[in-house]
């Protein structure tokens, strides 16, 4: 339908009506943006340190940045971190949001008003409050977890240091991210679900599907498009995850083992003064962030070529 | 199995999660009035029996707190307002025409999110120094505004595309013109698509803390999660305050909390349709 | 307009940078009715030394000074962005003596040596001054000195039949006895480089040296090493703190827990202005939710800590320099609260609250307490670390704590000083 009244919409107006309208977004972008991303390639390509920055000429170096990166085994070790955590933080994520959204959708309406606001409230903390509750809930000595994990017989979590190893680290902070962005994937693929045409699931059910059957072959490929960019979205922002490692790593380790992408291109510019080769690896994260949703850019293109 | 118990099992069930949903909010609150001298004890305080406002008092004393808040509304609202603008001009661009550069346009958007932002910092502030307009709202937003439209065109997107063209047109037929047609017919049933996409750009103002360290150095200039930041780490050079910074931080809740129960049920039609069509 | 006026202000700073921070301020230039800011790092200096601060300039200049306090955490990144900014430089900050070298290096700092024999001269603490100069002109001076001493139990020790030791052996060996299920004899923390250091510095190490032009990681040098390996044993003998601890709040182990009546810890290494943390708790009387620390000799008592042949042994310095931004355009106001921060009545008032006066002739406004005796004791044999002008990105990279993490962590010592020796050299050298 859309492709229809776009077409109809065109054989009316030209151009320029729809470059008016992208003026104001094009312009913001361009100003909040421009700058800085272009400052970013060229500096990739620069020997850019303090020097630099007090004002000394910047060495344009070539590939030396990338091929310096390249051949960094911390690096990769740091890449293949990030992947892991994104990949399973989004898919975890994905996973429990979609079944709370099944959850609504059958429950009774208190039921599901109750649950509704209680993630609600979860989405509606701001990240600095929502990570300073979580640190103290997962303090070694105070905290409510180790407190109510002890007391389950045979358990023995008195004083356990959750931030002291990189694993144990991550799940917090994964747990954390997981807390955070479930309710944004429950209310949107919920949203989706409530488009499910009750008539089709009942004829489903005459003939016998169950109640997988009907999920997998019926409600999955009507919310697709819901579920599609959701995943993408918590993909690109998993990758980039930033605030609530700094925010950890505040309360726990400063060790590189403990960084994700984000953080490590935060150290290597603005603690390590390296400004070239943080911003090869920016570019680097971009590569891998596209590289991870060609396949939807890729649906995005024949849908819109279609 | 019987359906009812099944409906039933499930609504407890659901009960259960929303309360382990909440807990963490609720434990914020709840030892927000818990004193400190209990809240120090190596056994957690689940419930705040012999509740006090002093956490409160403690963290609005030096007044800083009002400034931050000052700060924040004012930088949130200005990007609420322009993104909404802006996204929606935009929203209107791609989903109502076809034209040369849309499909360009629409991959740059996408490509624009995925940039990480910790490599611009350096690049950011010497752009907003430049101009002078370090420590002000207009050069955050004009960060934040770029940072948040594109994915609020995303989410546009879909809404716009979904108010058939058809409706218009036979408005115009009974004499108003396409801006006329546009405000009265098309605006109403984009209002959820509205709703929920100022939530998103309202959340992503409200909560951003890294940009800000960078390009609000000073300390009157604080938006509310760096007066936060610094409250927790003034806090741990003693032993820390969690009465205290509990309370601080349901205060720098409390206000998105509020404007969440306000637009709720807007807030879950909105996603509705802009999900289906996204 | 605007854009013109921010090209203008880039191209002076680009000259005030390039011409170096030879020229002194201009003649002509006249410190009346400059308004300048001040940054201060972190909290050490009391409210009652930034008012005076501000009187004082105020009555020399009519102008006004603007005293805002930096986090040590995001003072690095606030340095690097603000300094070379005309438009937002600070015009005087406090910077880390550990971080002067690299911002001195690349001519962050006006060159103030025409007036260094007016605020002090060689009466100046000379360690802080050097990491401060380059090529015998003095950039960043000395602000004030801390240093870092052992507070103990005397209660705990006692029970246990020990002396307080005057060697570091006898120190490593007292706290490994002491350490029980829920007290470490000995509390530090698994990454804290900056205390632990000094059981490499007092068994003769170091952490980098330079040769020539260029300075080199000496973690693989067997000094370093012996150093390094008492520190980790002490670490798995001795201490219960985890191993991603740096040097936060170890002073509240040493105090009896709310909830268990006893202590966490026997001894403690700390800036000596823990002090003010340490003792009996008591009710706040002004808010009875909070609870104040009280001294009490009888229980708690302090140390120098012992060198590997009694004596002092060598810690790290703590304690900070101050500077003049190159890029401010106020030098004559800056210079003029120099001239106020190294006045004599000022150097007394650091002295009076417990900081260490950077002019050492005012070092006797410390007082002759015990905590005062302990830290000119400790400050005397007190280092610093390499003045590389890659100092600060090594400690901005975080990749001490994750050697010292490592370390007590019970790794293999020379294979991971041999691998962060490389990773130090790439930075060191800026």
């Amino acid at each position: 339908m859309s492709a229809d009244t776009l077409t109809r919409s065109n054989n009316r107006r030209g151009i320029r009506a729809p470059l008016l309208l992208l003026i104001p977004s094009i312009a913001i972008l361009v100003l909040g943006m421009g700058y800085p991303v272009i400052w970013q390639i060229v500096t990739s390509f620069q020997q850019y340190g303090l020097k630099q920055q007090f004002g000394q000429a910047a060495p344009f170096v070539g590939l030396d940045n990338y091929i310096a990166l390249a051949t960094d085994p911390q690096l990769w070790v740091v890449v293949g971190k990030s992947l892991a955590f994104c990949l399973i933080t989004a898919f975890v994520t994905l996973g429990i949001g979609t079944l709370l959204a099944l959850l609504m959708s059958t429950v009774t309406k208190t039921a599901r008003l109750v649950l509704q606001v209680a993630l609600l409230l979860a989405w509606s903390m701001p990240v600095v409050s929502a990570m300073t509750v979580w640190i103290w809930l997962f303090d070694r000595r105070r905290g409510a977890i180790n407190y109510l994990l002890d007391m389950v017989p045979g358990i023995e979590m008195n004083r356990f240091d959750w931030l002291s190893t990189p694993l144990t680290f991550l799940l917090v902070a994964s747990i954390i991210v997981v807390w955070m962005s479930v309710p944004f994937v429950s209310f949107s693929v919920y949203a989706g679900l409530t488009q499910v045409s009750d008539e089709i699931l009942e004829a489903a059910q005459l003939d016998g599907a169950t109640g997988s059957q009907r999920f997998w072959g019926i409600i999955l490929p009507m919310i697709r498009p819901v579920i599609s960019i959701v995943l993408l979205l918590q993909l690109i922002w998993d990758l980039r995850v930033f605030t609530q490692i700094k925010l950890l790593q505040d309360a726990g380790s400063k060790s590189g083992d403990y960084d994700l992408l984000g953080t490590y291109i935060y150290k290597l510019g603005t603690s390590a003064q390296d400004f070239g080769m943080a911003s090869a690896v920016s570019i680097l994260v971009l590569g891998i962030t596209i590289a991870m949703s060609w396949f939807y850019i890729r649906s995005l293109l024949k849908e819109d070529a279609a | 199995m019987n359906r009812r118990l099944a409906k039933g099992l499930l609504s407890a069930l659901a009960i259960v999660i929303a309360l382990f949903w909440a807990f963490p909010v609720y434990w914020m609150v709840s030892s927000s009035f818990i004193p400190t001298a209990i809240l120090q004890s190596f056994i957690p305080t689940f419930f705040p029996v012999n509740g006090t406002v002093s956490n409160y008092a403690g963290a609005i004393a030096d007044g800083s707190f009002f400034s931050a808040l000052g700060m924040s509304v004012a930088i949130t609202l200005t990007v609420v307002l322009f993104c909404i603008i802006f996204a929606f001009l935009a929203a209107v661009a791609i989903s109502r025409f076809r034209f040369r550069g849309r499909r360009s346009f629409v991959i740059a958007v996408l490509i624009v999110q995925m940039l990480p932002a910790e490599g611009l910092f350096i690049a950011q502030y010497k752009m907003v120094s430049s101009v002078h307009l370090l420590d002000s709202v207009i050069g955050v937003s004009v960060i934040y505004i770029a940072a948040v439209v594109p994915f609020t065109i995303w989410m546009l997107r879909g809404f716009v595309a979904g108010v058939p063209v058809d409706l218009e047109e036979a408005a115009m037929v009974d004499g108003l013109s396409r801006f006329g047609a546009f405000m009265r017919i098309t605006f109403p049933l984009l209002a959820p698509g509205l709703v929920a996409s100022g939530v998103y750009a309202f959340l992503q103002a409200w909560n951003e803390f890294t940009v800000a360290l960078v390009l609000l150095p000073s300390e009157a200039a604080q938006t509310l999660p760096l007066w936060l930041r610094g409250f927790v780490q003034a806090s741990a050079t003693r032993e820390t305050d969690w009465g205290q910074v509990m309370a601080a931080s349901t205060l720098v809740a409390v206000p998105v909390i509020i404007f969440f129960l306000i637009v709720q049920g807007r807030l879950t039609s909105g996603l509705v349709s802009g999900a289906v069509k996204g | 307009m605007k854009r013109k006026i921010g090209l203008l202000a880039a191209a002076t700073a680009a000259v005030v940078v390039l011409a170096g921070c030879s020229t002194p301020a201009p003649a002509d230039e006249s410190a009346d009715g400059q308004n300048i800011t001040l940054w201060l790092m972190g909290g050490d200096t009391p409210d009652t030394l930034r008012d005076f601060l501000k009187t004082e300039y105020a009555d020399a200049t009519g102008g006004t000074l603007t005293i805002e306090q930096q986090d040590w955490s995001d003072a690095l990144s606030k340095l690097t962005t603000a300094l070379p900014d005309t438009e937002n430089t600070p015009d005087v900050t406090e910077i880390g003596n550990t971080w002067s070298p690299t911002f001195t290096t690349v001519g962050a700092f006006s060159d103030i040596s025409d007036m260094y024999d007016e605020v002090g001269g060689d009466k100046l603490l000379p360690s802080f001054v050097e990491v401060g100069a380059v090529d015998g002109a003095n950039y960043a001076l000395p602000y004030y000195f801390g240093s870092r001493y052992i507070f103990m139990r005397k209660d705990v020790w006692a029970a246990a039949g020990l002396e307080v030791p005057t060697t570091l052996a006898q120190f490593n060996e007292g706290a490994a006895k002491l350490k029980t299920d829920t007290q470490s004899g000995f509390y530090i923390g698994g990454e804290d480089w900056r205390n632990g250091i000094s059981w490499v510095f007092a068994n003769g190490g170091e952490l980098a040296k330079k040769d020539g032009d260029t300075w080199t990681s000496t973690l693989s040098d067997p000094r370093t090493v012996e150093g390094l390996t008492q520190l980790q044993t002490l670490y798995t003998e001795s201490s219960l703190a985890p191993v991603t601890e740096a040097d936060s709040t170890p002073w509240v182990n040493l105090n009896n827990n709310a909830a268990t009546g006893a202590p966490e810890a026997a001894t403690i290494i700390a800036p000596g202005w823990a002090h003010w943390s340490i003792g009996d708790l008591t009710p706040d009387p002004k808010d009875d939710t909070k609870t104040v620390a009280t001294w009490n000799d009888a229980i708690f008592g302090n140390f120098v800590l012992p060198g590997v042949d009694g004596g002092a042994a060598p810690v790290f310095a703590g304690g900070s320099n101050i500077a003049v931004s190159a890029a401010s355009k106020n030098q004559a106001g800056s210079r003029e609260l120099m001239k106020i921060i190294f006045s004599e009545e000022y150097q007394n008032l650091l002295g009076a609250n417990g900081l260490g006066p950077a002019n050492l002739d005012y070092v006797s406004s410390l007082g002759d307490d015990q905590f005062a005796t302990a830290l000119s004791e400790s400050a005397a044999n007190s280092k610093l670390t390499p003045a590389a002008p890659g100092w600060a990105a090594v400690e901005g990279s975080g990749l001490l704590e994750e050697f010292f993490g490592k370390v007590n962590g019970g790794g293999d010592i020379p294979a991971l000083a041999k691998e962060y020796d490389a990773k130090i050299d790439e930075l060191i050298n800026g």
